[in-house]
């Protein structure tokens, strides 16, 4: 045992002292050095459990990285144009693809005190020809210049002429590059000109362009010749010193029949965003409590295990702290262990999964205090071994009967 | 075997790391797959409720039931051809609801078709409604008059219909005319004629092949239209593909960490009974018996863990949020408690190396 001390990092220079304060003096590297020396002494037991807690992060990192992406993917050309408050039909229940403008309705937006300008905006799903392929594609009329304009474009330049579009970066190897041609499938195959690219700017995890709205009710109106086509929501800013929910709720108390909001609330009130919001957090709710019973349990099992032997090291100064900080040394190891798994896997298998349509991303904003919260949560998960290490009554290793914890 | 019952019975402590981890696998997995089901169920009701058959949709749509059109006039066509035993038109309009008495405004999918099936009867009369019964937790009641979109279209609710709702919207069956009339009145820039559907349902013949039926619809009409079974029309609605294969990604994922789980339990436990498995073997018994033990621990394991994750589940149920589309079916039960016994067995004998090796003459000190 006094073998194990040693090697636990107590200095030979310290052979004078009280065997408890050697202990005290040289407790976190010695702690540590004895945790990493018992790793790799039971390397296949340690293995194993960083695999399981590698496979449980990748389930969270998975979830979450999918999440993010899904919600972008959904709302993407929403969260990231340029009106601060979005007006919908009010019995669209906040879905762009049910929302009408009723003819008048504008005006009255425009109307309201503290709007400094507002324009329409149109949306519609097209059958479209791309990339040499029939596609589906979401199409976003605004006015150039005005409101609703992407504001991600990361490549090329915005719109300036009808017939001119943005398009969602994700897309732009499916035929939606700059200088590539989108055809409407219709009377007349109207055809979009792709001169700009925008990040996470897609709609409903299909490709999204942004075009003039007159180049919007062109395209309505090849599906639906002679059809009348109305806006799909108001755009609108507010003027200087007006802030943008109260500006929504003044509109939405004032106009009959609309509901506007404010952008965020638009993507926050997103029928399949908050569908996604709710059951993710339940779900990974449930994976963080795995994470914490089987780290927990495990180190209880070896605690347990390990009864005589800690009972010793108690019976020849070891402090209680000492033992403590062993312990949590071995929880730290495994789970930055299982963290760097899970990292990896989750970039391994990442789009694969889910067919390439979702842009699984490891964001190091949401990876960072997640991973954070696992290892916190892992040493909560230890206290029970904590509890256990601190009842050890050095007494019972001259009783032979350190097993009893 | 008796003997690993028997340590099961009295020390059902040592196996409590394994059961709390797989009870709450067990209540992940069964979440998740209520969450899939519910997503899937909710958004494909409207077509598996069709008659058995194809959904014809014209070939620009591309397999989209709301940019699709067709005619009345194009029944006869189809109609024609061999296998095929009704033809019957289908619409379907997204819009708002107001239950009377109800502030919120509920989701609503006005479904206009002509052919009854089993879980939806004939049309009702001008005017009224055959209605999810999702929408009686909402509110509505038989009898009632909902007032349907922005022009307030009335429907009087005649009877509900189970799982017939599309894209997570109340299915609210109505005739065609009433369909175009909802659609007209509501969606100026949308406007239907007398004769318009959005797609056309081919009942197959009994004993004929759906999937051959599409084919021969599709080389009838010259590629004018494109033809789906009906469930492959569900799955081609937009997301369920995307939903399906993530979340069966998950649960694949989960059902792999229950495997470990049990492993790295049982290859801990197997380690610390090194010693008590070889004075077993000193004594003969075989090493199948000690192996076919530990199947028996990870299979009662699981059996226990899936009870108590069930019924954690079922008090999760109680309170999940109402927009949470949650759906618990039978089915889903037994995929998943098959899932889980199969995968702990499997885990468990990921020890069966280190327990054939295991040297009897160890036990008198003498093993290797």
């Amino acid at each position: 045992m006094n073998d194990i001390v040693h090697k636990g990092g107590v200095n030979h220079d310290d052979r004078n002292r009280p065997i408890t304060r050697r202990f005290a003096r040289h407790g976190y590297i010695g702690a540590v050095l004895l945790a990493l020396r018992e790793i790799n002494r039971a390397r296949l037991r340690f293995t194993l459990l960083s695999a399981a807690v590698g496979l449980l992060v990748f389930l969270i990192l998975f979830q979450q990285a999918l999440f993010g992406g899904l919600i972008t993917g959904f709302i993407g050309a929403i969260e990231n144009q340029n009106a601060p408050v979005l007006v919908y039909g009010e019995q669209s229940r906040r879905n762009i693809e049910a929302s009408l403008i009723f003819p008048g309705i504008d005006e009255q937006v425009a109307g309201v005190d503290g709007v400094a300008r507002s324009g329409p905006i149109g949306e519609n799903t097209f059958t479209v020809d791309a990339g040499g392929e029939r596609q589906d594609a979401a199409v976003f009329g605004y006015e150039l210049g005005g409101l609703g304009a992407p504001t991600t474009v990361i490549e090329g330049r915005l719109p300036e002429t009808d017939f001119e579009g943005v398009a969602s970066a994700d897309d732009a190897e499916l035929g939606f590059d700059i200088g590539d041609t989108v055809s409407i499938v219709g009377e007349g195959s109207p055809s979009i000109t792709i001169v700009g690219l925008a990040e996470d700017a897609r709609w409903s995890v299909q490709a999204t362009v942004f075009v003039s709205y007159a180049t919007y009710v062109a395209a309505k109106q090849a599906v639906d010749p002679g059809g009348v086509v109305l806006p799909s929501l108001i755009a609108v800013e507010p003027a200087d010193g007006v802030d943008a929910a109260e500006l929504a709720g003044t509109i939405t108390a004032e106009v009959d029949g609309v509901e506007a909001l404010t952008r965020q609330a638009a993507v926050d009130g997103n029928p399949g965003v908050q569908a996604v919001n709710s059951s993710f957090g339940i779900i990974l709710a449930l994976a963080f409590m795995v994470v914490v019973l089987v780290v927990g349990f495990f180190f209880l099992i070896l605690t347990v295990q390990k009864a005589k032997p800690l009972t010793l090291l108690r019976a020849v100064g070891a402090p209680p702290g000492y033992l403590v900080r062993n312990l949590m040394g071995q929880i730290v190891f495994v789970m930055v262990a299982g963290v760097l798994i899970g990292i990896a896997l989750t970039l391994l298998v990442g789009t694969a999964t889910t067919g390439g349509s979702i842009d699984v991303q490891l964001r190091p904003g949401e990876v960072l205090p997640t991973v954070g919260l696992l290892i916190a949560l892992a040493l909560v998960g230890g206290l029970a071994s904590v509890r256990r290490l601190l009842r050890i009554d050095p007494i019972r290793a001259t009783l032979d009967a350190g097993s009893s914890l | 075997m008796r003997l690993a019952l028997l340590e099961l019975l009295r020390r059902p402590g040592r196996f409590a790391v394994a059961g709390g981890a797989l009870t709450l696998l067990t209540l992940l997995l069964l979440f998740l797959g209520a969450l899939l089901d519910g997503l899937y169920l909710g958004s494909t009701g409207a077509l598996r409720a069709q008659p058995d058959g194809v959904i014809v949709f014209s070939a620009d749509a591309r397999q989209s039931l709301l940019r699709s059109s067709a005619t009345t006039d194009e029944r006869d066509e189809l109609a024609a051809v061999d296998g095929v035993e009704r033809v019957g038109g289908l619409g379907i309009t997204l819009l708002g609801v107001a239950i009377p008495g109800v502030d919120e405004i509920s989701d609503g999918a006005i479904v206009g078709y002509e052919l009854e099936t089993e879980r939806i009867p004939a049309p009702p009369a001008a005017g009224e409604a055959w209605v999810d019964r999702r929408m009686e937790a909402e509110g509505a009641s038989i009898g009632d008059v909902v007032a349907v979109g922005p022009a307030e279209y009335p429907l009087t609710i005649a009877g509900w219909v189970d799982d017939s709702n599309f894209l997570g919207q109340n299915g609210i069956w109505v005739d065609p005319p009433t369909w175009r009339a909802v659609q007209n009145a509501n969606r100026p820039d949308a406007q239907l004629a007398d004769t318009d559907f959005l797609a056309l349902v081919a009942e197959v013949a009994p004993g004929g092949d759906p999937a051959a039926l599409a084919a021969a619809i599709d080389a009838t009409t010259d590629g004018r239209t494109e033809s789906l079974t009906r469930d492959d029309a569900a799955r081609a609605l937009p997301g369920v593909k995307e939903q399906n294969s993530t979340f069966n990604a998950i649960i694949g994922t989960t059902f792999f960490v229950v495997g470990l789980v049990v492993a790295l339990f049982f290859a801990l436990l197997t380690l610390e009974r090194v010693g008590l498995y070889s004075v077993l073997k000193a004594f003969g018994t075989p090493s199948r018996t000690l192996v076919a033990g530990v199947a028996v621990q990870a299979l009662a394991v699981a059996v226990i863990s899936f009870g108590f994750g069930a019924l954690f589940t079922w008090l999760l149920s109680l309170g999940i949020p109402p927009g949470v589309p949650v759906q618990f079916t039978i089915g889903r039960g037994i995929t998943t408690f098959v899932g889980i016994t199969v995968t702990a067995v499997l885990g468990g004998l990921i020890s069966l190396r280190r327990i054939i090796s295991v040297d009897p003459a160890s036990a008198i000190g003498a093993g290797v």
